[in-house]
C-alpha cells in the first residue's frame, strides 16, 4: 500500500468514526439524563440491569467502555506499519500500567487477591501485561522481581530498589508514569522530521507537556521536593517543555511564577486557574482542543487516528462519569464539576489539594 | 452427546466431583439453570484456598523439583486439609523466595565486581591517582559508580540543579560509568534521594590502591572466588531444601490434584439448601459407566437426568476430538483452524488422507521421503506427539517415489511404477485439475451434509457452497470439459449454470435487508464472486502438479551441477544439493498443502467455531513416551 493510499484508508476510517464524538452540548445533555436513559443512549442496559452493587456495576460499565475503545484501536492499527502501530499501542499501554499500579497498591496494602483481580481491566493481548505470573505474587517486592524478568526490567529494578528503601508506592508510581511518557516521547523522536512527525510531536508533546505541568506543581509545591528531585521526575517533551525549559521552571520558587513562565498557549490556558483541580480540568480541555485540531486539519493518518482515540477515550470517560454519578446519586452540581462543565473550586489549600 | 443434570446432596459434592473427574467423561456446563432457586455456591473458601495453594506450588516448582501426585487412592480432600496444605506451601514458598533473593544478590555482587574491574582498567589507562579519589574530602563530594544508561541525561540535569557535576567516562552494556562531584555537605539528603531514584550504584574502590596491579587483581580474584563459593553453598542449600521438602511437596501435589475437580466444576454447580445440581455434557456411550461409578462412590442417593441437546443449544455442545495416536498431529493442525461443531463431520481423517496424497505427489522421492521419515523417527522424543506427522509424510513421499521412480533425484536406480512427472507435464496438470474438482466437490458435499446435520436446511441448499453451488460448479466443470473436447459448452450444462446462478441471486435478493441499490450491487457482486471463486479455487490445485514437476526439476539441476565437478565435488554436490532440496522443498510443499487444505477445503465445509470436549479430569503425571 502506498503512503498516500495508506493515509487515505486510515483517514477514511477515522473520519467515519469521528462522527460519533461528543460535542460540549452532548456532554451537557448527558449530565441531565436518568440512569435508564443513559442505559438506552449508550446500550448499557444489560450491564446496568444486572444485580450487583453500584461499585460492581460501575466496574462493569468501565470495563465495557474500555473494551469498546480498545476494539476501535485494534481496527485502526491494522493498516499501520510496525513503527506506527508500536506508537499507538505504547499510548494504549496506559491501561496495562493502570493494572500494574492496581496490583502494586493491592500488594502493598496486602489486599485479598480476589479483590485486586476485580479491580483489574481485562485487556487484549497487544496491550496487557504479558506476564501471567504477576497475578500470582504475594508481595510488592515479589511483584517487582517478577517484572524484572520481562520488558520492564530496568523500571522494575529501580522501582524495587526505591521500594526496598522507602516502602511506599508513590516513588514506584511516579517511576511507572515517567517511564510511560518517556517511551512515548522516545517513539515520537524516532519518527523523523516529516509532516506526520510534526503533527505527532504536537499531539504526543502536548500530552507530555500536560503531565509535566501537573507533576512539576505537585512535586515542587505540594510534596516540597527540591528542584533537582523534581526535575528528575519530569520528561523532556518533544513539543513545548523541552529539557532546558524544565530546568528553568523547576528553579522557580512559587506556582504563580511557574505558570507565568510557561510558554505561550500553556500560560494563556492556566493563568488564573488557582488550584490543581482547575489546572487539571483546563489542561484536559486544552488537550482535547489540540486533538480536535489534529483530527480536523491534520493530514497524517497516524496522528488523526491517535487524536481520535484520545478524544474517544475522553468521551468514554464522560459516559463513565455520568453513569457513576447516577449510580452514586450525586447532586447535579458535582456531576457538572466531574464533567468539567464548571470551573473546579477547591475548598482546600493548594498543598492539600494535591 | 447428552446433556446431564446431576442432583446430589451438598455434602456429596466433593466426592461427586472426584468421580466425574475420574471417569473423564463430564464436560461442565456453566449456564444458569431455569430454576430461580438454584444459585451459585456462596462459600468460596475451598476455591480460594485451592487457587492460592496451586499458585504457590507452581512458583515453588520453578525453584525446586516437585514430585508427581500419588493417585493410587482417590479420596475427597476436606477443607481443613487444603487449608493446612496451603499454609505449609506458603512457608515453603517463603523459604524458596529467600533462596532466590540470595541468588540474585550474589548475581548482583558478581555484576558489580565486573563493573569495578572495568572501571579500574579504565582508570589505569588514565594514570589517575585513585587513592586521591578514594580519600574522604572535607569540601568535596565525590561519587564513582554506575547508573542505567538511559537515566544519565536526566540525572546530569538534576545534579546540575543541586550544584553537582556528572562526568560519564565509559559505557558498558546498559550502564554508564560516571564520576559525580560537587560541594560537600550542603545537600546530602537531597543528593542521596536523587541518586537512589536514578538507580545509581557506587563502585567501591579497593583498599591499597597504591599496590601493584597484580595485588589488586589477586584481591578481585579472591572476591570472585568468594562469590563462586557462596553460589555453590547456596546450590547445596537449595538441594538440601528440595530433599527435605520432597515428601511434603509430593503430598501437597496429591492434595491439590484431588481438590482440583471440585474447583474446576464450580461454575457448573448450583445449589439450594442441602441440594446441589451439576450440569454438563457427557458422551452418550459413557453415560451407563458414569452412573455406575456414581452409584459406587456416592454415600447418599442422587438423581441423574439426561436428554438430547436442544437445537438452540447446538453451538454450546462440545465435540469429542479424534484420539487416534497416528492422527494426533493432524488433529493438532485441524485444531489450529478451529474445532468442528457438534454434529459436523470431524475433518481430521479426511485431512490426513488428502494431506498425505498431496504431499506425496508434490514431494515424491524414495530417498527424500525416507530421510524425512527416518529423521522424524530418530527425533521422536523431541517431536513428541508430532512425530507421526513426519513419519507418515515421509512414507507418503516414499510411496510416490516408487510411483515416479525417483531416488534422491536419480531416475535410473528404480524402475518407475508409472512415470516421472516431467515426462508428461500436461497430463500431470490435467490430473491436478481433476483432483481439484474432486476435492472441491467433496468439500461442498461435506458442507451440505454438515448443514443438514445441524438443522440449517435452507443454508444447505442455497447457502455459500451449498447444493445449488455444487450444481453450478459441476455444470461448469461439465461445460468446461465439453468445451475442451468438442469446442461447445453444451446446452444442458449452460442451462444448469444459469439456473443455479439465478437461484442464488433470487435467494440473496430475498435474504438481504438493505436498500434496493445496495441489493442490486450485492447480488451482482456475490454472483460474480461465485463464478470467479470456483474457477480460481479449481486452478489453485494446479500447484500440486507444478510442485511435483518442480521437485524433479530441482533434482535434475542438482545432478547436472554434480556432473560438472570432479569425484569429490560430485559426491559433495549430491549430498548438499539433496539436503537443500529436502529442507527447502519440504517446507514449501508443506506450506502449499496446508494452504490448499485451509483455504480450499476448511473455509468451505468447516465452520471451526465448535467447542472442544474438555472433561473434568485428574491431573495425572504424563506417561513416558
Amino acid at each position: 500500500m502506498t503512503s498516500a493510499a495508506h493515509n487515505a484508508y486510515l483517514n477514511t476510517r477515522v473520519a467515519a468514526k469521528a462522527t460519533q464524538l461528543f460535542s460540549l452540548d452532548d456532554v451537557r445533555r448527558f449530565s441531565l439524563l436518568s440512569l435508564g436513559e443513559i442505559a438506552q443512549e449508550f446500550v448499557l442496559g444489560s450491564i446496568l440491569e444486572e444485580t450487583g452493587s453500584a461499585r460492581a456495576k460501575g466496574r462493569a460499565v468501565e470495563q465495557a467502555l474500555i473494551q469498546v475503545l480498545l476494539e476501535e484501536l485494534a481496527q485502526l492499527v491494522r493498516p499501520m506499519n510496525h513503527e506506527e502501530r508500536g506508537l499507538v499501542l505504547a499510548w494504549a499501554r496506559k491501561f496495562a500500567l493502570f493494572n500494574l499500579k492496581t496490583l502494586l497498591r493491592g500488594k502493598i496494602r496486602q489486599l485479598d487477591p480476589q479483590e485486586i483481580r476485580e479491580n483489574l481491566y481485562d485487556l487484549p493481548p497487544q496491550v496487557r501485561l504479558s506476564n501471567e505470573d504477576l497475578f500470582r505474587v504475594e508481595s510488592a517486592v515479589e511483584l517487582l522481581r517478577c517484572l524484572e524478568g520481562g520488558p520492564l526490567t530496568l523500571l522494575a529494578r529501580q522501582a524495587r530498589e526505591i521500594y526496598e528503601k522507602r516502602q511506599e508506592s508513590f516513588a514506584l508510581e511516579a517511576a511507572i508514569d515517567q517511564r510511560y511518557y518517556a517511551e512515548l516521547a522516545r517513539r515520537v523522536a524516532r519518527l523523523g522530521d516529516g509532516k506526520a512527525a510534526r503533527q505527532m510531536r504536537v499531539l504526543i508533546g502536548s500530552l507530555v507537556d500536560h503531565a509535566n505541568v501537573l507533576w512539576l506543581l505537585r512535586f515542587r509545591f505540594a510534596y516540597r521536593l527540591s528542584p533537582s528531585e523534581t526535575f528528575y521526575q519530569l520528561v523532556p517533551s518533544p513539543h513545548l517543555l523541552y529539557r532546558q525549559r524544565l530546568l528553568d521552571l523547576v528553579s522557580l520558587d512559587d506556582e504563580v511564577k511557574v505558570i507565568a513562565a510557561l510558554p505561550g498557549s500553556l500560560r494563556e490556558v492556566l493563568t488564573g486557574s488557582g488550584n490543581l483541580m482547575e489546572i487539571q480540568r483546563r489542561l484536559g480541555m486544552h488537550g482535547s482542543e489540540i486533538a480536535r485540531d489534529v483530527l480536523r486539519h491534520g493530514e497524517c493518518g497516524l496522528a488523526r487516528a491517535l487524536a481520535y482515540l484520545m478524544l474517544r477515550e475522553t468521551d468514554q470517560r464522560v459516559v463513565f462519569t455520568v453513569v457513576q454519578s447516577q449510580l452514586l446519586n450525586l447532586p447535579a452540581y458535582y456531576v457538572e464539576l466531574a464533567l468539567g462543565l464548571q470551573p473546579s473550586i477547591c475548598v482546600h489549600q493548594w498543598q492539600e489539594a494535591a | 452427546m447428552r446433556h446431564v443434570r446431576l442432583l446430589v446432596l451438598r455434602e456429596d459434592l466433593p466426592q461427586a466431583s472426584l468421580t466425574l473427574a475420574d471417569t473423564e467423561s463430564f464436560h461442565p456446563d456453566p449456564r444458569a439453570p431455569q430454576e430461580q432457586r438454584l444459585t451459585p455456591l456462596e462459600d468460596c473458601r475451598y476455591q480460594k484456598l485451592y487457587q492460592q495453594a496451586r499458585s504457590r506450588l507452581d512458583k515453588i516448582r520453578q525453584v525446586i523439583p516437585v514430585p508427581d501426585a500419588d493417585l493410587r487412592e482417590i479420596r475427597v480432600v476436606p477443607l481443613e486439609e487444603l487449608s493446612e496444605t496451603n499454609a505449609w506451601l506458603g512457608e515453603a514458598w517463603e523459604s524458596c523466595l529467600q533462596h532466590q533473593e540470595r541468588s540474585r544478590k550474589l548475581a548482583e555482587q558478581a555484576r558489580l565486581l565486573e563493573e569495578q574491574e572495568a572501571a579500574l582498567a579504565n582508570f589505569s589507562e588514565l594514570h589517575v591517582d585513585l587513592g586521591a579519589l578514594r580519600a574522604h574530602k572535607r569540601f568535596l563530594d565525590l561519587f564513582i559508580g554506575v547508573v542505567p544508561r538511559e537515566n544519565v541525561d536526566r540525572l546530569q540535569g538534576a545534579l546540575g540543579l543541586a550544584g553537582h557535576l556528572l562526568f560519564k567516562y565509559m559505557e558498558r552494556g546498559g550502564n554508564a560509568h560516571v564520576v559525580i562531584a560537587g560541594p560537600a555537605g550542603e545537600r546530602e539528603t537531597e543528593l542521596q534521594s536523587l541518586l537512589a531514584t536514578a538507580g545509581f550504584t557506587a563502585i567501591p574502590l579497593p583498599q591499597g590502591l597504591d599496590d601493584s596491579p597484580e595485588a589488586i587483581q589477586a584481591e578481585q580474584r579472591a572476591e570472585r572466588e568468594h562469590i563462586e563459593r557462596a553460589r555453590r553453598e547456596l546450590e547445596q542449600e537449595v538441594e538440601a531444601c528440595a530433599a527435605s521438602f520432597r515428601d511434603r511437596l509430593a503430598r501437597a501435589e496429591t492434595v491439590l490434584t484431588l481438590a482440583e475437580p471440585f474447583v474446576t466444576l464450580d461454575p457448573a454447580i448450583r445449589s439450594a439448601g442441602h441440594l446441589a445440581c451439576i450440569a454438563g455434557w457427557v458422551p452418550a456411550e459413557a453415560l451407563p459407566r458414569l452412573e455406575r461409578r456414581l452409584e459406587q462412590t456416592l454415600p447418599h442417593p442422587f438423581s441423574m437426568e439426561s436428554r438430547k441437546p436442544r437445537s438452540d443449544e447446538r453451538p454450546l455442545v462440545p465435540s469429542v476430538p479424534v484420539r487416534h495416536r497416528l492422527l494426533a498431529p493432524f488433529a493438532m493442525l485441524v485444531k489450529q483452524y478451529g474445532v468442528p461443531r457438534y454434529g459436523e463431520i470431524d475433518p481430521t481423517f479426511l485431512f490426513t488422507i488428502t494431506f498425505l496424497l498431496m504431499f506425496g505427489t508434490m514431494f515424491g522421492d524414495v530417498g527424500h521421503g525416507g530421510v524425512l521419515a527416518l529423521l522424524a523417527w530418530l527425533f521422536r522424543r523431541k517431536l513428541g506427539r508430532f512425530y507421526p506427522f513426519g513419519v507418515l509424510a515421509g512414507l507418503s513421499s516414499v510411496v510416490f517415489g516408487f510411483v515416479f521412480g525417483s531416488v534422491f533425484g536419480y531416475k535410473d536406480i528404480l524402475p518407475a511404477l508409472w512415470m516421472s512427472p516431467l515426462y508428461d507435464p500436461i497430463l500431470m496438470l490435467q490430473l491436478a485439475l481433476g483432483w481439484g474438482v474432486l476435492f472441491l466437490t467433496l468439500a461442498c458435499s461435506l458442507t451440505i451434509y454438515n448443514r443438514f446435520a445441524v438443522g440449517e436446511h435452507i443454508a444447505a441448499v442455497f447457502g455459500h457452497h451449498g447444493l445449488v453451488n455444487l450444481v453450478f460448479y459441476l455444470a461448469l466443470v461439465w461445460g468446461g470439459v465439453s468445451l475442451g473436447a468438442t469446442g461447445a459448452f453444451g446446452l444442458v450444462p449452460a442451462a444448469l449454470v444459469i439456473a443455479a446462478l439465478a437461484a442464488l441471486a433470487v435467494y440473496n435478493w430475498f435474504h438481504l435487508d438493505s436498500p434496493i441499490g445496495e441489493k442490486i450491487l450485492v447480488v451482482l457482486i456475490e454472483t460474480l464472486e461465485t463464478v470467479i471463486g470456483y474457477i480460481s479455487n479449481t486452478l489453485s490445485f494446479l500447484r500440486v502438479a507444478a510442485f511435483s514437476i518442480n521437485h524433479v526439476a530441482l533434482a535434475i539441476a542438482v545432478l547436472t551441477l554434480a556432473g560438472m565437478m570432479g569425484a569429490v565435488g560430485h559426491v559433495l554436490m549430491v549430498i548438499f544439493g539433496n539436503i537443500f532440496v529436502i529442507v527447502l522443498e519440504g517446507v514449501i510443499v508443506t506450506i502449499q498443502v496446508m494452504r490448499l487444505q485451509y483455504f480450499e477445503g476448511f473455509s468451505r465445509y468447516f465452520s471451526a467455531d465448535g467447542r472442544e470436549f474438555a472433561p473434568v479430569r485428574l491431573r495425572r503425571p504424563p506417561r513416558p513416551a
